[in-house]
């Protein structure tokens, strides 16, 4: 009983100790703090380096042969066979292509183009060919509504295509808030529309366009914009140069650079055209339900289903399928294992801290055990043994833990959850920029509060507090009571 | 050897009064530097229940060693003693310390309380020590009404909460007497408890001590300097170099 009563009283009473306690606290609240912060930033990073990825993308070797059939150049069979599996939230195919800006009617822009030394890539862009149900998605809440008058109930049926399987298209339905995707097109629903004023014979096709590329090209809604590409003529047996102009109905910004500065968006159907119909996706996309939970194990899964059904190559000089199925992880390995061990090694490095703080309190403890030498004494003659008088010293390195540690994560979580309005704060009251929002992609400063992680670094510092208090502990339970009994 | 003093009435007839303490061939030495220091050289004493017994002799006769051996608090380099038919430097270390903490009480020169308790809980401090945390919380109340009793007959009513640094001497020595009585031990053992007080102060605080012997017919040592007390005692019993010369 005393072991307690006495450690806490030794606590309050010695001021000393608030170091010990503050020591903790410093530590738990900004290892909290930082490590949120890293977290959040290595989110944002891993959202960026993702991109604009969908979390499976399959991507079939057409025209191969497998499991004795050629693999098909539509993608039909392959979306009702993903569509099956219950994991999958949504499937897609999508014909991305490689594409050049020439605009020849305009040569003050392709001047403009062709003379901007500072950004080669700018002349090139992706053409990214969709299919985008608008009749159908503008069809649901109709028959929803019918329904309703009519005092049924109309089960909102997922449309599984583009609309479901990226997050480009998802902004289109509005309903996502937070999405770092924005669209700026007349109709979201049909953004591919084209205008009526476009007068010609066979109305041009619309195109969404990357803001940047958009805003860089000092282009407007409702401009021609003339594309060119090179595809495969089988029957000439040579490449062959395609250019057509199509009208640009709005832009879309990702806020993933690469993405928003060279990709064009349009409808499937109208690039297999332009294409001169010699491909008509190049691959699927597929969002799960549960990424994190399912990815692994679905993509090996699909790798085997597929190869079985003839639907993706997955021979063996074609490593097993693991180039035609991947996550948007395999998809960018090396860039998310750089971010990984960035992560480890910040919580080594923060973890010193924590040893900082284990050091303040085996110094406090260490004094204490020598100025209590008296108490240690007397304890022991009125029957305390050497473990109980350890165990009291060791009490106390509890309680700074505990009220240090708990404090610590209060303070550290709060702090991590409201960093942005005290950033802010600062700078409004220092005057000084603390935090750069231009700097950074992210017009906030990230941070992701991990319970899992508040809850280990606190039961950190009460390891390493119970571990550097250990050798005073020790120190004091040998003391022989009688060196302090004896005098004054 | 002759006792040189048999007064009291309680101890003149030859009753066979149950032994508390017996020890038996004490020694002791200390190591400084090269040389060994034997301070102790066998000493046999005996304490009947009941008995006051008066420890007297030169400045660095051994006294304080000696009963810091028969409290338990420093093992003797030979020699037994036995505590209640226990031999108490025999038994494991938490066997002793639970000796030490109910049958043994101890009173110091120099107090010896703990500066951060107040004066009733450094009475409790035993109690607190030999009881777990649920047996004291269950019976705190009763505690607390125990150990103000006790600090009230020594007339400290008033100093309850005090710490021992708001105490005079006298009334510091009388805290620890009531902590050193709280769990009612059988023995107790008095270190020269006046001789850091004046001396009316300390027959004041003598005279409450022994009276609390008598009452509670402890078996008692006490340590002093002046002749005067020991004459107070039933048996007196001097030590010389480390040897008992009278009264064993
Ligand atoms: N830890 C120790 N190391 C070395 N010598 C010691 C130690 N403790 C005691 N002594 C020696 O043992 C002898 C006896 O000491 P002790 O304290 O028992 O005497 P005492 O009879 O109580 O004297 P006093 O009346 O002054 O209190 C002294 O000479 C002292 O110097
Ligand atoms: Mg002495």
């Amino acid at each position: 009983m005393y072991r307690s009563f006495l450690s806490w009283r030794y606590l309050v009473s010695r001021p000393t100790n608030l170091i010990g306690i503050c020591g903790i606290l410093v530590g738990v609240g900004a290892l909290i703090l930082i490590l949120s912060i890293m977290t959040g930033f290595l989110e944002e990073s891993r959202r960026t380096v993702r991109g604009t990825l969908s979390d499976v993308i399959v991507n079939p070797l057409q025209g191969e042969s497998a499991n004795g059939r050629t693999i098909s150049a539509h993608p039909g069979e392959l979306l009702t066979a993903l569509r099956a599996d219950e994991r999958v939230a949504a499937a897609t195919a999508q014909l991305a292509w490689a594409g050049v800006i020439t605009q020849r009617d305009d040569p003050e822009m392709f001047q403009r183009i062709l003379a901007d030394q500072n950004n080669s890539q700018l002349l090139g862009a992706q053409i990214v060919g969709i299919d985008v149900r608008g009749l159908e998605r503008l069809a649901q809440p109709a028959f929803a509504a019918l329904a309703r008058s009519m005092g049924g109930f109309w089960p909102a049926q997922p449309i599984q295509d583009e609309l479901d399987a990226s997050a480009f298209l998802y902004s289109l339905q509005g309903d996502e808030p937070g999405e770092p995707w924005t669209v700026a097109a007349p109709n979201p629903l049909f953004p591919f529309a084209s205008l009526k004023s476009a007068g010609s014979a066979r109305p041009k096709a619309g195109v969404l366009i990357g803001e940047q590329l958009f805003n860089q090209l000092r282009m407007r809604v409702g401009q021609e914009l003339e594309l060119g590409t090179v595809v495969w003529d089988p029957a000439r047996d040579d490449w062959q140069m395609n250019n057509r102009k199509f009208v640009i109905t709005g832009t879309f910004r990702t806020r993933d650079n690469e993405t928003d500065n060279g990709r064009i968006y349009l409808d499937r159907r109208e690039l297999a055209d332009f294409l001169g119909q010699s491909r008509r996706y190049t691959q699927v996309l597929v969002s799960l339900k549960d990424y994190e939970r399912d990815g692994a194990r679905f993509t090996l899964d699909m790798r085997k289903e597929l190869a079985e059904r003839g639907l993706i190559a997955a021979g063996e000089d074609h490593f097993g399928g693991r180039q035609e199925v991947r996550t948007w992880e395999e998809f960018r390995g090396n860039l998310l294992g750089a971010i990984e061990n960035e992560r480890v090694l910040m919580g080594i490095m923060l973890s010193l801290v924590l040893v900082v703080a284990g050091f303040t309190i085996f110094a406090i403890l260490s004094m204490m055990v020598t100025e209590k030498r008296r108490d240690v004494g007397i304890l022991s003659a009125l029957g305390a043994t050497p473990r109980g008088i350890q165990q009291l010293f060791l009490m106390i390195a509890f309680w700074d833990a505990l009220v240090g540690g708990v404090l610590g994560a209060v303070i550290g979580t709060w702090g991590a959850l409201e960093i942005d309005a005290i950033e802010r704060w600062l700078s409004r009251t220092f005057g000084v920029q603390i935090f750069d929002r231009k700097v950074y992609l992210f017009d906030h400063i990230p941070s992701v509060v991990q319970p899992l992680w508040v809850g280990t670094i606190v039961l950190g510092a009460f390891v390493c507090a119970l571990l550097f208090a250990a050798i005073p502990a020790w120190r004091a339970a040998r003391l022989d009571p009688l060196e302090a009994l004896r005098y004054e | 050897m002759e006792p040189r003093s048999r007064t009291s009435p309680r101890s003149s007839p030859p009753a066979p009064a149950e032994v508390v303490l017996a020890a038996r061939g004490i020694t002791k030495s200390y190591e400084i530097g090269e040389r060994r220091l034997e301070i102790l050289h066998g000493v046999d004493l005996e304490l009947h229940a009941g008995e006051l017994l008066a420890l007297v002799g030169s400045s660095g006769a051994g006294k304080s060693t000696l009963l810091h051996c028969l409290g338990l608090l420093d093992r003797p380099d030979r020699g037994t003693v036995e505590l209640l038919g226990v031999s108490g430097w025999d038994v494991p270390l938490v066997e002793r310390a639970r000796v030490r903490n109910a049958q043994v009480g101890f009173v110091f020169q120099f107090y010896h309380l703990l500066p951060e308790l107040t004066a009733l809980e450094n009475v409790l401090l035993p109690a607190m020590i030999g009881e777990s945390r649920l047996t004291f919380t269950g019976k705190k109340k009763e505690h607390r009404e125990r150990g103000a009793a006790l600090l009230e007959r020594f007339g400290l009513a008033e100093r309850m909460t005090h710490r021992p640094s708001q105490l005079s001497g006298g009334e510091r020595q009388r805290v620890a007497m009531a902590r050193a009585l709280y769990l009612d031990p059988p023995l107790l053992l008095a270190d020269e408890p006046t001789g850091n007080l004046d001396s009316a102060t300390g027959a004041a605080v003598l005279e409450l001590l022994l009276e609390e012997q008598r009452r509670r017919r402890l078996s008692m040592i006490l340590v002093t300097h002046d002749e005067k007390i020991a004459q107070k005692c039933e048996r007196v019993v001097s030590m010389k170099d480390g040897r008992i010369v009278g009264g064993g």
